[in-house]
C-alpha cells in the first residue's frame, strides 16, 4: 500500500512535470533568428561558417550520392573551414520529425538539424508551421549568378513559392524503364500503355500510393487526362495490370525487384537516373533502357532548407552555396558519376559552361531529352488525389 | 519412446529449416546481380563488402557495439532487483507492476519515437550520450526484467535458504547458488537485452545527434540496394550470432 | 496468505507469550522485506516511468495539438474522431488484432513443439535453429520475400508456387513471417527455463511411474508456463504495433494499425503526425488490455 503510494506519487510528479514543461509550446517570437542573415554580408557569414560543423540529413540508401557528398562536396567545404557530417535518414520525413519535436520542446536555438535534403510536402507543411528560415536562399553569391530565379521550376517548390526558403540542388524527371531485350516497341503514350497491356496483361504494375512513385503516376495521368477521364484510364487499366490489380507493389524498390526479375515489363521512378542506378546495382538486366511515355516527363526540383532553429545557420548557408558550384553540378550531371539534370541555368554559366560540355557523354541508361516539362500539382492536390485512388481503384 | 534416430533428425531438420533461409543473406552481400531465373547469381563481386568495411561501417560498428553494452550492463544491473521481486511474487500487485514495467514493450516504439525526443530536448538530453543511453534503456530495461523474472521464484529461494542454513556468506550464495541457477535465463535476458540495443533505429536517429550506428546506416539501404545491405547485414549480425552461441551454450552448461 | 513466504514460517517455540513475540518479530521482518523490494524496484520504476512516461505523454499531446503556425491552437479531439470515422482504420483494428492472436497462437505452439524437440540437444543445433532470433525484422522479411515472392528462390527452384504468399488478401505471408521470427525467439525462453534441472525432475517422475503425456502435464508446463505466457505477451504486442513486415510482405488492403500509422504521416507531416500517435495510443491500449487479460489468467507461482 505504502508503495503503491510511492508509485502514484511518482507518476503525479512525472505528469505535473511534463504538462508544466508542455505549457510553453508555443510558435517562437519571430520567424528571424539572431544572427547570420541580419547583416547581409556574405563575407560575415564565411566569417561566422569557419570552423562549424553541418549536420546535413539526407537520403541515404543510394552509395553513389553518399560518396559524391562525403568525398566531393565535403572537400569544397573544407576550403571554407567547414565541416560536414551526413547524417543518413531512410525518408525525409524522419529529418521534418526532429525538428517538429525541437519546436514543440520550445527550442529555438541551436537545433540538431542544419541542413535537410527536401521538397513537396514536406516543405510545404514545414514552410506553413513557419518551421524553415526565411530569405536566405537568393543571398547566395553562386545563386544569383547562376540560378534563374524567374524560373517556375525553380521559384516554386509543388507550386508552393519558396520563398526564399530553400535553395535548389537537384532535378528529377519521371521516367520509365523497359527492358529492349523483352520489348522491341515499347509504348510512348498513355493509350499505348494501355494497349499494350490490353495485349500482354499482367505485364504492368505501379506501386501504390500514397507510395511517392506511385503518387507520381497518378498524377502524371491526372495531368495528361484530367482528374476524372484520368481515373476513368486507371479503372480500364487495372483488370490488365499485374495480378489482375488485385495487389499492387507498395514501393518503388520492391517494383523494381519485379521489373529486374522479370515479373513486370516496365519500371518507374522519379529520378531520371534511375535507371543508371539499377543497372549498377544489379538490379536491373543490362538491356534495360529508360522510356518517356507521354509529351514530357513529370518534373520537380529538389532542394536543400535550412531550419530556423538550427545551430549552425552560416555553415549551412555556405553548405547551399557550395552545392551550387558549377564544378560540382557539371560532376553531378556528368553521366558517369550521378547523371543528374543540372539546377543551374546554362546560358548565366559564361565562362564555366565548357565544364558541362563533357556532361553530355553518352550514356544508353540516361535520357537526353525529358520533352516538354510537366510542371507538378499544388502540393495539397496530393492528397485528395492519393485518397480518391484509394477509394476508386483500390477498393 | 519415440524412434530415436527420427527424433534426432527432427532436430536436425528444425536447425536447417530455420537456420538454411538466412544463409541466402551471405550469398547475396557477393551478388553484383541476382536476379530471376537464375538459382546462382549471375555476377559475383565485393561492391556490397566494400561498403560493409568503409570508415563510416567500421565507425558505426564501433559505436552501436559501446552503446549496446553500456545500456545492457545498467540493464540488468538495475533489472535483476526489480525482477527478483516480481519473479519471487512478494507484491501484493504484481500484475500492475508488471504492466508499468512493461510498457514500453506494450507500446508501439514508433508511437513514443517522437515524444521521446520532445522529452529528452526538454530535459536538454538529446544529441548526448546520456540521452542516447536513456532512450535505449527504456526499451532493453523492461525486456531484461520481463524474461529474467521466470528465473526466479520458490525454487531459487529453497536453495538459497539451504545454502544459508549451511552457512555459506551472501557473496558465496550468489556466486555458487544463485547465479548456477538463473543462469540460462540470465544469459537470454542479456542476450535479448543486447539485441533490442543493437538493433534500435528509431531513437537513434532521433536522439543520437549524427553519431553514426550501425542500425541508421543500414536501415536506408535494405530496400533499395539488396547488395549493400545484405554486406552490412553481415557485419551486423557478426557479434550479435556470437553472442546467440554464448546463451546457447550458457543455457547448457554449468559455469 | 502470506505462509508461502519463507519469513513468515511461524517459529516453533512453545507458549503464548513468546508466540506473540515471535508473531511480532515476523511481522519486523516482513517489513523490512517490503523496504527491501521497495529499494529493489525503485531505480527500474524511477527510469521506465520518468523517460517513458514522459514520452507517452508527448504522445498524447502530439494527438490532441497538431503543430500549426499559429500557436495555441488548444486541444482538439479532431485526430481521434478522424480517425474513428475512417472505415479504413476500423478495417486495419480486425485485421490488425486478427493477424496478433493468429500469429500469437501459432507461434506459441510451434515454440512448445520445438523447445521439446531441442531440449536434449547440443549448442551447435540449439544456436542454430535461434539463428532468426539477432535478424532485424526488416531483413527477415526482405529474406522471406526473396524466397517466397514470385520470382524467388522457392519459385525458381520449384518452377512455381501453388499459393500466393507475399502480397495476398489474408496476410498469410505477414503470418509465417512473424512465425518464422517469433519462434525462435520463443524458443530461447522455453529452452533457458527448461535448462535447470528439469530433466532430472522429468527422470525422477517416469522412475515413479509418470507417463510421458502426464510428466509433460505435470512437470515441464509448469516450468515453462511462466516464461511461455510473457513470451506471448511480447510477441501480441510486437505484432500489434509493428510496421516493417506487413509494409513488405502485407496486403494493400486492408493496413495493419502500424501501416496505417505511417502512411498518415507519409504525405503531411505535421497533420499526419497527430493522427499516427492517435491510431498507435489505441493499438497501445489494445496490447495493454491483452497484457492485463493474459498476467491475470496466469496467475500462479513461477511466472507472471
Amino acid at each position: 500500500m505504502n508503495r503503491n503510494r510511492t508509485l502514484l506519487t511518482i507518476l503525479a510528479v512525472t505528469a505535473a512535470l511534463a504538462l508544466a514543461a508542455c505549457g510553453s509550446d508555443s510558435a517562437p517570437k519571430s520567424g528571424a533568428p539572431a544572427s547570420a542573415g541580419a547583416d547581409g554580408s556574405w563575407q560575415a557569414t564565411l566569417q561566422q561558417a569557419r570552423g562549424q560543423t553541418v549536420r546535413w540529413w539526407m537520403y541515404g540508401g543510394d552509395d553513389k550520392i553518399n560518396s559524391y557528398v562525403d568525398d566531393d562536396v565535403a572537400a569544397a567545404l573544407a576550403k571554407f573551414g567547414v565541416t560536414l557530417k551526413r547524417v543518413p535518414v531512410t525518408d525525409t520525413a524522419d529529418a521534418v520529425k526532429r525538428v517538429v519535436a525541437e519546436r514543440r520542446a520550445g527550442k529555438t536555438s541551436g537545433g540538431g538539424v542544419d541542413v535537410i535534403w527536401i521538397n513537396g510536402e514536406n516543405f510545404a507543411s514545414g514552410k506553413k508551421a513557419g518551421l524553415w528560415l526565411k530569405s536566405w536562399s537568393q543571398t547566395l553569391p553562386n545563386a544569383k549568378a547562376y540560378v534563374d530565379d524567374r524560373d517556375p521550376s525553380i521559384s516554386t517548390d509543388f507550386q508552393v513559392p519558396v520563398a526564399g526558403q530553400e535553395s535548389p540542388w537537384q532535378r528529377a524527371a519521371f521516367v520509365y524503364a523497359y527492358d529492349r531485350a523483352k520489348v522491341s516497341n515499347p509504348p510512348t503514350s498513355l493509350d499505348a500503355l494501355l494497349a499494350y497491356a490490353k495485349a500482354h496483361p499482367g505485364r504492368f504494375t505501379y506501386p501504390a500510393p500514397p507510395d511517392f512513385t506511385g503518387s507520381a503516376f497518378v498524377r502524371q495521368v491526372v495531368a495528361a487526362k484530367g482528374e476524372d477521364a484520368g481515373f476513368a484510364y486507371l479503372r480500364a487499366l487495372k483488370p490488365y495490370m499485374y495480378r489482375k490489380g488485385e495487389s499492387f507493389p507498395k514501393s518503388q524498390a520492391e517494383l523494381d525487384t519485379m521489373f529486374g526479375d522479370g515479373q513486370v515489363d516496365f519500371s518507374m521512378a522519379y529520378d531520371s537516373s534511375f535507371v543508371n542506378v539499377g543497372v549498377r546495382r544489379g538490379t536491373f538486366p543490362k538491356t534495360a533502357r529508360p522510356l518517356l511515355i507521354g509529351q514530357g516527363a513529370l518534373s520537380n526540383t529538389s532542394y536543400v532548407t535550412i531550419p530556423a532553429n538550427a545551430a549552425h545557420v552560416a555553415g549551412a548557408k555556405v553548405l547551399a552555396n557550395v552545392l551550387l558550384d558549377p564544378g560540382l553540378q557539371a560532376l553531378k550531371a556528368d553521366p558517369n558519376v550521378l547523371g543528374n539534370p543540372t539546377v543551374l541555368d546554362r546560358s548565366k554559366l559564361g565562362a564555366r559552361a565548357p565544364e558541362f560540355d563533357r556532361a553530355t557523354g553518352s550514356n544508353p541508361y540516361l535520357l537526353k531529352d525529358f520533352g516538354v516539362p510537366v510542371a507538378e500539382f499544388s502540393a495539397d492536390r496530393v492528397e485528395p488525389l492519393e485518397k480518391r485512388w484509394t477509394r476508386d481503384i483500390l477498393r | 519412446m519415440p524412434d530415436t534416430r527420427l527424433r534426432r533428425s527432427a532436430g536436425v531438420l528444425l536447425a536447417a529449416f530455420f537456420a538454411l533461409p538466412l544463409a541466402v543473406l551471405v550469398v547475396r552481400a557477393f551478388a553484383d546481380s541476382w536476379r530471376a531465373p537464375a538459382l546462382v547469381p549471375q555476377h559475383f563481386g565485393l561492391r556490397g563488402i566494400r561498403e560493409a568495411f568503409s570508415g563510416i561501417a567500421l565507425d558505426a560498428f564501433a559505436n552501436s557495439l559501446v552503446v549496446a553494452v553500456i545500456v545492457t550492463a545498467i540493464a540488468v544491473a538495475v533489472g535483476w532487483p526489480a525482477a527478483r521481486v516480481l519473479g519471487e511474487r512478494r507484491l501484493r500487485r504484481p500484475g500492475a507492476v508488471f504492466v508499468v514495467l512493461a510498457m514500453p514493450l506494450l507500446v508501439p516504439s514508433y508511437a513514443t519515437g517522437n515524444g521521446l525526443t520532445e522529452w529528452l530536448l526538454r530535459l536538454n538530453l538529446a544529441d548526448s550520450i546520456t540521452g542516447l543511453v536513456l532512450a535505449h534503456l527504456v526499451l532493453v530495461l523492461p525486456y531484461v526484467i520481463v524474461v529474467l523474472l521466470s528465473a526466479f521464484g520458490p525454487r531459487v529461494t529453497v536453495l538459497e535458504d539451504m545454502a544459508r542454513s549451511l552457512g555459506l556468506t551472501p557473496l558465496q550464495r550468489w556466486r555458487w547458488v544463485t547465479l548456477p541457477a538463473v543462469a540460462p535465463t540470465l544469459a537470454a535476458a542479456t542476450f535479448l537485452g543486447f539485441l533490442v540495443s543493437w538493433s534500435e533505429y528509431g531513437s537513434s536517429l532521433a536522439v543520437g545527434g549524427g553519431r553514426e550506428l550501425l542500425p541508421v546506416i543500414l536501415l536506408p539501404f535494405v530496400r533499395s540496394d539488396p547488395q549493400i545491405a545484405s554486406a552490412l547485414a553481415l557485419l551486423f549480425l557478426a557479434p550479435a550470432i556470437a553472442a546467440l552461441g554464448l546463451a546457447a551454450r550458457a543455457a547448457r552448461s554449468p559455469l | 496468505m502470506d505462509t508461502r513466504h519463507p519469513a513468515l514460517a511461524a517459529p516453533t517455540t512453545p507458549g503464548p507469550a513468546a508466540a506473540v513475540v515471535g508473531r511480532d518479530a515476523a511481522r519486523a521482518r516482513v517489513r523490512r522485506q517490503r523496504r527491501r523490494d521497495r529499494v529493489a524496484l525503485a531505480p527500474a520504476l524511477a527510469i521506465v516511468v520518468t523517460v517513458f512516461g514522459g514520452a507517452l505523454l508527448g504522445a498524447l499531446h502530439a494527438s490532441v495539438t497538431p503543430l500549426s503556425a499559429t500557436a495555441s491552437a488548444g486541444a482538439t479531439l479532431d485526430s481521434w474522431r478522424a480517425l474513428f470515422a475512417d472505415p479504413a482504420f476500423l478495417d486495419s483494428i480486425a485485421f490488425t488484432v486478427k493477424l496478433a492472436v493468429v500469429t500469437t497462437l501459432a507461434a506459441t505452439g510451434c515454440a512448445l513443439a520445438v523447445a521439446l524437440m531441442l531440449r536434449s540437444r547440443g549448442t551447435a543445433l540449439r544456436a542454430l535453429a535461434s539463428l532468426p532470433v539477432p535478424v532485424p525484422h526488416l531483413l527477415v522479411a526482405v529474406t522471406a520475400v526473396l524466397w517466397l515472392a514470385p520470382g524467388g528462390l522457392a519459385d525458381r527452384i520449384l518452377g512455381g508456387l501453388p499459393l500466393e504468399l507475399v502480397r495476398d488478401r489474408y496476410g498469410i505471408g505477414i503470418v509465417l513471417v512473424y512465425v518464422y521470427k517469433e519462434t525462435p525467439f520463443l524458443v530461447l525462453l522455453l529452452l533457458a527455463a527448461m535448462g535447470r534441472g528439469l530433466a532430472e525432475r522429468e527422470e525422477a517422475a517416469a522412475v515413479l511411474g509418470a507417463s510421458p503425456a502426464q510428466r509433460l502435464r505435470w512437470v515441464v508446463w509448469p516450468t515453462v508456463r511462466g516464461p511461455l505466457v510473457i513470451g506471448a505477451i511480447v510477441v501480441c504486442a510486437f505484432v500489434l504495433g509493428a510496421f516493417e513486415v506487413p509494409l513488405t510482405v502485407g496486403p494493400n488492403y486492408p493496413l495493419t494499425l502500424a501501416e496505417y500509422a505511417s502512411q498518415a504521416t507519409q504525405n503531411d507531416v505535421l497533420t499526419g503526425e497527430s493522427l499516427a500517435a492517435a491510431a498507435l495510443l489505441f493499438t497501445a491500449v489494445i496490447a495493454i488490455a491483452l497484457a492485463v487479460i493474459a498476467v491475470r489468467f496466469a496467475k500462479d507461482p513461477q511466472g507472471a
